[in-house]
């Protein structure tokens, strides 16, 4: 609640020559002092009395590993592995799809052997791979970063760090490309981000 | 403070039973201010009104004696 600001009560004054002596003024001081100031005594809150919904109080530990679950860092590891599964994976299915492996200049139409199929499969999907773990982990934690900084929960949190990744990926190609992918990543971010909610 | 954290910090979008990182990190924010005003303000109070009570002891003091 809100304090409101008290002054001195000053009592009733009692006439010159009244028998018995004025009550002596309320301390607000010394109240408020106990109330908000140095000398109030710690209390323990009940969230059942508070009006919350009584639930069992969590452990330290529970609550340590709930922390460290919803920290950037974790959330960016996650991303990070998730995409190099992902990208592992899409990249051996392209490299199924779309083969230029074994071209023999003095015999076009000779089809590659497995071994070479696979080594491209191979190369293919790990190259895949990578990239998609870096771009993932980059997005997960500039976006969380991002969240964490604005304190809120909404769609230009992705838009934004998607502009970011866009970017920082795009910028090794020149200005130009740098800004082409931070537009482009950001719609599709955003594009995304409209599915999911 | 409840009521004026969630409010702030906690809009009516009801889509995920959980509180997002953003909403968790706007309430600890709003806490940490609204208790650093909180006891801020009560020693300001607790300053005003002892100024106050020494000035009505002079006072009264005066009237006694005079």
């Amino acid at each position: 609640g809100c304090l409101r600001p008290v002054m001195a009560a000053v009592p009733p004054s009692s006439a010159a020559g009244g028998p018995e002596p004025p009550p002596p003024p309320l301390q607000y001081s010394l109240l408020l002092q106990h109330l908000v100031g140095d000398q109030r005594r710690p209390r323990a809150w009940d969230p059942a009395a508070l009006g919350g919904i009584p639930s069992p109080p969590k452990s330290e530990e529970q609550k340590m590993v709930e922390r460290a679950m919803e920290s950037c860092a974790f959330k960016a590891a996650l991303a990070c592995v998730g995409g190099f599964v992902l990208g592992g994976a899409f990249g051996v299915f392209t490299a199924g799809i779309d083969t230029n492996v074994g071209f023999d200049p003095k015999d076009p139409y000779r089809t590659p052997t497995a071994k070479e199929v696979l080594k491209d499969m191979g190369q293919r999907g790990i190259s895949y791979a990578k990239n998609f773990a870096i771009v993932g982990a980059m997005f997960s934690c500039t976006e969380c970063v991002v969240e964490s900084y604005r304190g809120k929960s909404d769609w230009k949190n992705s838009v934004i760090s998607g502009c970011i990744t866009g970017g920082a990926i795009g910028f090794r190609a020149g200005l130009k490309a740098g800004v082409i992918g931070c537009g482009g990543f950001a719609a599709f971010s955003a594009a995304i981000d409209y599915y999911l909610r | 403070m409840t009521q004026a954290c969630h409010r702030k910090c906690v809009p009516p979008h009801y889509k995920d039973a959980e509180l997002s990182k953003g909403e968790s990190v706007c309430l600890d924010r709003c806490v940490a201010k609204y208790l650093e005003v909180h006891e801020r303000m009560g020693k300001k109070l607790t300053e005003l009104s002892l100024q106050d009570e020494e000035l009505l002891k002079r006072m009264q003091q005066g009237a006694g004696t005079a």
